[in-house]
């Protein structure tokens, strides 16, 4: 039993769930309706209008109402939106036992110490009937909750159905008054059929205190103060006690059916709830309080929650917990339904059984360890008593028939806790909370000591996390050491981040997120119950509580993402979706929407591009995020969301945005705004800005310094200007100062009448001429002539040596992160140009190799097989090799050490067989011993079966193909690594049969045809011969697995050969003069050989053009009308159509051939691949053994001019390109 | 039945030096410095630093470092070592035994590497032995000597490490269990570019490409000049069927970065 909610109150004696809220009413002894919120864990309101107990309260299923009844005789139906009680039911006459409102009809139904039951219509106010026949008080009255029915328990020690059948056809049928009964004298005169008695069940023998309806089944409970729960079946025309339920040793104050399982429920005065086995009749569960009697139970109508409510307040529980035991590992989630464990593969939805969990145990499984490397699953089991409980071990069947899946033996031991530490390594906690380490086979491999610890969880490999009382502590399994430990209460789950570099630890009402070496990184509390969470693929951590869907950042940054009806479970995130598990073991998709934490997410990683983008696509404008931005320091960010140009203005200010703040600055022209702006520009060194703020400003004396110190000595003056316009005197002076224009200043001076302090600056800056006019002009009698200093100095500010035109450097700080990311943008974009520059540079590699291949090229076939044939076979790889070279003098030192003393026992092993060997000997195919290094039997190989002769264009083949022969991996540092050899049969070959992985596909050659055509197509003769010759060559190195492949690699090889032979004709026919008649006939007759390769249509289109076009020219007429209707049949374009038609209708008027060529259409030929004549059927021919090219016999034993590679007319075993050709 | 192992008995024996070495073994030399200097050829910086008075452990180290920090030098300390060899040799000395293996090692004689590690019992020796087996392809001694290893202390890093390379020599269905022996240290310790290759050379030979393809994507990201990393991309390339360029690219970063390392000498021995 699982205790949700506990309230301290005064006695309660009622209670009703909400059917869709998460409230409870309680009514009380000292006349107080409270009305709490269960999941939030708090008071909504209280009610309190009766006077005494109240022990009847009831919430109606649709209305926001809620009828209550008291020992005051009153029946109060209350409305708790309004909050307050709308009308009072008046007329029993002693206490209200209790308050029911019917499903459907707008009755109550009471139950009263007056002995009778009442029927209420809450609409009309009115009692429509009662119910008379209990001779004591009338403990409890319900409605049956489907049909016409009443069951009622009272202390005359009788339960009695009453049918009320009547009382709804006379009220509530068509044209019925309801006013029909007004009154209890109404009762009496028409009631006595509305309710009658129906069956009366009788064997308690003291008083019964409760009786209710099964909700589906026929059946009643009843608890009565002879201490028996009492079951009782009934149908249409008797009732009878089934069973009896004996266990409590009080009073039993109530009896409930749980309204899915078969179960009851009841408590009793004697402190205890007592759940019983409906069809065993036997307690399973009992739970005791210490000091207080409880009174009444309620049951939830959907949800699997109960409410008890006893002297000292009410707890709301469960009987059982409701959270599946589930694991995630990849795309596969693992949970246990019914005793089977359930395979979901998230990608699919597939959902399957994959094995029926072994029985025996009441518990449902409580959680679930996944293992991927064995398959293998332990399921812990907790038991009431914690030292009972157990883990299973299994190992989930590979193949299962998802109707009827297997049920496998398990391992079953006792543990509190089992998770997996390693793959063949689990820690277990056992019941004296001790770990030990046990194998796959359930034994114990070491005991570990660990520091107190009363819970184990997961924490990757090697490593645990244990659980005290008020923290976690990581530890190392290997080496026995706490590693890190956290403060946080009572952690209940704990969730890995997918690469195990963060963990949230859910306590119930606080997360904690820690990275892997469980430094805390944010803490997190919630008022509602944290139930379950998951991590998203960018490192969100998005979890559940009671009734919301929520993200944390690592950072701490959490909020709501939706609202939840029920709790749910979940177990993976991945983009919008939430895949999760019911509370009924459902898997389900949620969908949300992850704008606002991928948004925070973008900002704390400074993915300012990604920020970029949401602002401009998303629909995140809003206030609150603006001053989220502004409190999270991203003003820069902000201000791309704010249109109004104050904040704006405001914002660029705060983020040193400058061109940002001059827009805004200019369309607010506020003084305000070009001074803020001004000091921010100036402290950037922008003086551009700060000029047009002094300007708009006239702000003079700053707009003229700054001229100064930028050296505009042109602006300088013109300031000096404006100054005299002005009339202002200093101003003006001091322009003059700055630069340095004695006589501007001795006219200003002059001017304002400071005639002697003008004399003494003409005179001391030897001005003479001024000096005179001006001591002209002093009156001596009155005015003395002052004397000038003959020690005075010229001052004169210096001249400014190159006047600043452009800003000051600006500070580097200048540029907000936004704009600095969007900057980098740009970078990252010339890079990826660098990187298509750095392209050809590869190419260039290319060429690089082809000049080592060619430095000594391979040697012909002959020669090569001639000289190295036999110590090739010795030899093998390359390895081989040099070990035999260097080794000699070193073995001979060593095994003379060896000789030696001590060690002399030791023979050092010979050489094994290495998988390339055994390529060698498992494989007749060539590319196989390319593979494994064996150049010399692969060519011997190739010789044998295409007769290849000239090896030198296999160089580059064979050493691409031998690049891709050999992985490595590294052993230990320090030593050179170790070699990896993939195979393609690794699955099945054991140690001697293994073949290389190929890595050269049939598909991939077919591929490349396409480029070859496009070339073809483009004109590009030579460079398509060359790219057909390097598939055709290739063809040979590959290893097919069916007929179908074989047949498809020769057709690969004859298309590669129809095109090279008529490509190169081509090419070799363009060379040629054209000069005489026989030179033209030359050339007519090899355009029309070449329209008997087999090409593409579209190729053939061209070629027959030109075979058209040149015979026509020739005025062969019948021939080059051949080729014109070889040529509309290809259904060419309209355009070519067109003209080919009015050839061919020219052709017709003379259907004759002008000259003798040697060509004929109907007679079927091969071309000869070097002389470019028709062999004719019949004539003597000889073919590459490789691409089937034909020959006149004198070519024979020469190089083919196709593949350049293999020997005309050589007698071969043909072309062996899968292990099928030999068997 | 339960047979408690030697370390339920001692109880609290903890390796104090356990990180560092444990580092090393799984390749992650930033964690622990002075191999690192070692390990990533700065022998110059180890040969100073160990003096004639230095303990003979650091004495044996030093010897290595001189062997592969001199080229020209290689003849006369493999000369002394072989005559150091040929008299009593303090078989305590596990670091002494090592550097010597690695040097016969390197000179690919696997015959004195071996005579050199049977003298020693640590685990250190005994990888090392499984090593030179492996590349001497006897799977079936190196399988044994395995199994003494997992006898002396089957989860040691080093063993673990063993059963790897011994796992991916014997192929089928053992490639499996040794990728999850280089996840599992990657999930516990950090995935360094030896896990990585790991985890790809078996991913490889499952033929799986382009799960190698991702691992070995991590690798490149760590270090995008690392031999092992461009040897397993110039595989891996050619059998996802890349375009021939992206092959040569890695090829001849190999060349130009690692002209001495093993592989690539083989392979242009064929060229020759």
């Amino acid at each position: 039993m699982l205790t949700k909610f506990e309230t301290k109150s005064a006695r309660v004696k009622g209670l009703s769930f909400h059917p869709k809220r998460p409230w409870i009413l309680a009514s009380l002894h000292n006349g107080v309706i409270q009305l709490w919120d269960y999941r939030m864990c708090t008071l909504i309101d209280k009610f309190d209008e009766h006077d005494g107990p109240v022990r009847g309260i009831d919430f109606h299923k649709q209305q926001p109402l809620f009828v209550s009844g008291g020992d005051d005789y009153k029946i109060k139906v209350w409305n708790y939106k309004l909050r307050r009680c709308l009308f009072t039911l008046l007329g029993h006459l002693d206490y209200i036992r209790t308050t029911f409102f019917h499903h459907e009809y707008p009755w109550i139904l009471s139950a009263s110490d007056d002995q009778t039951i009442r029927i209420w219509n809450w609409q009309s106010r009115t009692c429509v009937c009662v119910l008379t026949g209990h001779n004591h008080y009338v403990m409890c009255a319900q409605f049956h909750p489907s049909e016409d029915l009443v069951v009622s328990a009272s202390l005359d020690q009788t339960v009695r159905v009453w049918d009320i059948s009547g009382l709804r056809k006379k009220n509530l049928s068509p044209g019925a008054v309801e006013t029909d009964v007004r009154g209890i004298s109404g009762v009496d005169l028409f009631g006595a059929s509305d309710a009658v008695v129906k069956h009366v069940l009788e064997g308690h023998d003291r008083g019964v205190n409760w009786a209710a309806f099964h909700p589906t089944m026929p059946l009643i409970v009843s608890g009565a103060d002879d201490r028996q729960v009492k079951i009782w079946r009934m149908n249409e025309s008797k009732a009878w006690e089934l069973d009896t339920c004996r266990g409590h040793y009080n009073n039993v104050s109530c009896a409930v059916f749980h309204p899915r399982q078969e179960l009851i429920l009841s408590n009793s005065e004697d402190k205890s709830i007592r759940v019983w086995d409906m069809s065993k009749r036997t307690g399973v569960q009992t739970f005791r309080r210490d000091h207080d009697r409880f009174w009444v139970l309620g049951a939830h109508p959907n949800l699997n929650l109960f409410a008890a409510g006893h002297d000292s307040g009410m707890l709301v529980f469960k009987l059982e917990r409701e959270r599946p035991a589930y694991a995630v590992y990849g795309n596969m989630l693992y949970y246990v339904k019914d005793r089977f464990l359930r395979q979901l593969d998230f990608n699919s939805s597939k959902d399957t059984a994959v094995m029926q969990l072994r029985s025996g145990s009441k518990f449902p499984v409580f959680s679930m360890s996944y293992n991927p490397a064995e398959n293998a699953v332990l399921l812990c089991t907790r038991a009431t008593n914690l030292e009972n409980s157990t883990y299973d071990l299994y190992a989930i069947p590979k193949e299962s028939d998802s109707q009827n899946p297997d049920a496998p033996e398990g391992k079953r031991s006792s543990g509190l806790t089992a998770v997996w530490v390693a793959r063949n390594r689990f820690a277990v906690l056992d019941r004296m909370h001790s770990l030990l380490i046990k194998n796959l086979k359930n034994e114990i491999v070491k005991k570990v000591q660990v520091p107190s610890c009363e819970e184990i969880f997961y924490a990757g490999t090697g490593s645990l996390l244990l659980r005290d009382a008020d923290g976690v502590t990581l530890f190392d399994v290997q080496q026995k050491r706490s590693l890190a430990t956290v403060k946080i209460a009572k952690v209940k789950y704990v969730v890995w981040s997918a690469d195990t570099s963060h963990v949230a630890l859910l306590a119930k009402h606080a997360i904690m997120i820690c990275n892997r070496k469980l430094e805390s990184l944010c803490n997190i509390h919630e008022n509602i119950r944290v139930k379950s969470g998951a991590w998203d693929e960018s490192g969100v951590f998005i979890y559940t509580t009671s009734n919301h869907i929520k993200y944390a950042l690592t950072s701490g940054d959490h909020g709501i993402i939706r609202t939840l009806d029920l709790p749910i479970y979940v177990t993976r995130v991945r983009g919008n979706s939430v895949y999760c598990l019911d509370r009924e073991c459902r898997p389900r998709v949620l969908t949300i929407d992850p704008t606002e934490y991928r948004f925070k997410l973008a900002l704390v990683n400074r993915k300012y591009e990604e920020v970029l983008h949401m602002v401009r696509n998303a629909k995140l404008v809003g206030q609150s995020i603006i001053s989220y931005l502004q409190k999270k320091g991203y003003p820069e960010v902000a201000l791309h969301f704010v249109k109004d140009e104050k904040t704006r203005f405001t914002l660029a200010l705060e983020c040193g945005n400058i061109e940002v703040a001059l827009e805004a600055a200019k369309a607010l022209d506020e003084r305000g705004c070009w001074e803020r702006l001004g000091e921010a520009a100036l402290l950037q060194g922008h003086h551009q800005v700060v000029e047009m703020c002094y300007q708009r400003t006239k702000n003079f004396d700053k707009l003229t310094f700054l001229y100064l110190i930028t050296g505009n000595l042109a602006k300088l003056r013109k300031m000096m200007k404006i100054a005299e316009i002005r009339k202002d005197m200093s101003g003006h002076y001091q322009g003059a100062l700055y630069l340095g224009d004695v006589s501007e200043r001795v006219r200003i001076l002059k001017n304002c009448g400071q005639k002697s302090l003008a004399y003494l600056t003409a005179a001391t800056h030897g001005m003479d001429e001024e000096a005179e006019s001006l001591k002209e002009t002093f009156d001596l009698e009155k005015e003395t002539v002052p004397e000038v200093d003959l020690n005075a100095q010229l001052l004169q500010p210096p001249p400014p040596i190159n006047p600043l035109d452009t800003n000051w450097p600006l500070l580097t700080v200048s540029k907000g992160f936004f704009e600095g990311a969007i900057a980098a943008k740009g970078k990252a974009g010339q890079m990826a140009a660098d990187m298509d520059v750095d392209a050809p540079g590869g190419e260039g590699w290319g060429e690089d190799a082809e000049l080592q291949l060619d430095e000594d090229g391979f040697m012909d076939a002959q020669d090569g097989l001639g000289e190295e044939g036999g110590a090739a076979k010795e030899e093998g790889g390359g390895w081989e090799v040099e070990e035999d070279l260097d080794l000699p003098p070193e073995l001979e030192l060593s095994a003379g050490s060896g000789g030696g003393a001590e060690d002399g026992f030791f023979v050092p092993p010979t050489k094994g067989m290495s998988p390339t060997q055994l390529w060698c000997n498992n494989s007749q195919l060539p590319v196989d011993h390319v593979l494994a290094g064996s150049f010399e039997t692969a060519m011997r190989l190739l010789h044998d079966q295409v007769g290849v002769v000239q090896f030198g264009p296999y160089k580059q083949l064979f050493m691409q193909t031998l690049s891709r022969g050999r992985t490595c991996y590294l052993g230990l540092p320090s030593l050179p690594c170790l070699r990896g050899n993939p195979q393609r049969n690794w699955k099945d070959c054991g140690t001697k049969q293994g073949l290389p992985a190929v890595g050269l596909r049939l598909s991939d050659l077919i591929a490349r045809l396409q480029q070859c055509y496009q070339l073809t197509t483009a004109g590009r003769f030579e460079e398509a011969v060359e790219r057909f010759r390097a598939i055709l060559l290739s063809v040979p190195l590959l290893v097919v697995d069916n007929k179908q492949e074989i047949a498809e690699a020769q057709q690969l090889i004859t298309i590669c050969r129809e095109y090279i032979v008529g490509l190169t004709m081509e090419t070799e026919r363009k060379k040629l003069p054209k000069d005489t008649l026989d030179q033209q006939k030359r050339l007519c007759e090899m355009a029309a050989y070449f329209t008997h390769c087999s090409l593409q249509p579209v190729h053939m289109v061209l070629v027959l053009r030109t075979a058209l076009n040149l015979f026509f020219k020739l005025k062969n007429f019948k021939t080059a009308a051949s080729f014109a209707r070889r040529l509309l049949e290809l259904g060419p374009k309209p355009e070519v159509a067109q003209q080919t038609r009015k050839i061919l209708a020219a052709c017709e008027k003379t259907l004759t051939d002008a000259h003798q060529l040697n060509y004929d259409p109907h007679n079927p030929f091969d071309l000869c691949t070097a002389s470019y004549t028709p062999l004719y059927r019949g004539r003597p021919v000889e073919k590459c053994p490789l691409s089937g090219a034909c020959y006149c016999p004198p070519y024979k034993g020469q190089v083919c001019r196709v593949t350049q590679v293999t020997e005309i007319g050589k007698d071969v075993i043909g072309l062996r390109v899968s292990p099928l050709q030999f068997r | 039945g339960p047979h408690p192992s030697p370390n339920v008995l001692t109880g609290g024996d903890v390796d104090e030096l356990f990180d560092v070495k444990n580092a090393y073994y799984i390749g992650s030399y930033q964690q622990c410095i002075n191999e690192a200097q070692k390990v990533k050829r700065k022998y110059a910086v180890v040969m100073d630093d160990i003096k004639a008075s230095s303990s003979p452990e650091l004495q044996a180290v030093k010897m290595f470092a001189e062997y592969r920090a001199n080229e020209g030098k290689r003849d006369a300390i493999v000369a002394e070592l072989d005559k150091k060899m040929s008299k009593n040799v303090d078989v305590a000395n596990t670091t002494f035994l090592l550097m010597a293996a690695s040097i016969y090692y390197h000179e690919m004689n696997s015959d004195a590497a071996l005579r050199t590690l049977h003298q020693g019992e640590s685990l250190e020796c005994m990888a090392m032995t499984i090593q030179v087996l492996l590349s001497l392809d006897r799977v079936d001694l190196a399988r044994k000597e395995l199994k003494k290893m997992q006898e002396q202390d089957e989860d040691a890093t080093l063993t673990q490490l063993s059963t790897a390379w011994v796992n991916i020599a014997v192929g089928g269905e053992k490639l499996q269990d040794a990728y999850y022996i280089f996840q599992e240290m990657s999930d516990k310790y950090s995935p360094t570019l030896l896990l990585l290759n790991g985890q790809a050379a078996c991913h490889m030979a499952q033929n799986k490409w382009e799960e190698a393809e991702g691992v070995l994507q991590e690798a490149l990201d760590k270090d995008s000049s690392h031999p092992e990393t461009l040897i397993n991309l110039i595989v891996l390339t050619q059998h996802l069927g890349k375009a021939p360029e992206v092959t040569n690219r890695y090829l001849s970063q190999l060349k130009d970065a690692h002209r001495a390392h093993p592989f690539l000498k083989d392979y242009l021995t064929k060229v020759r």
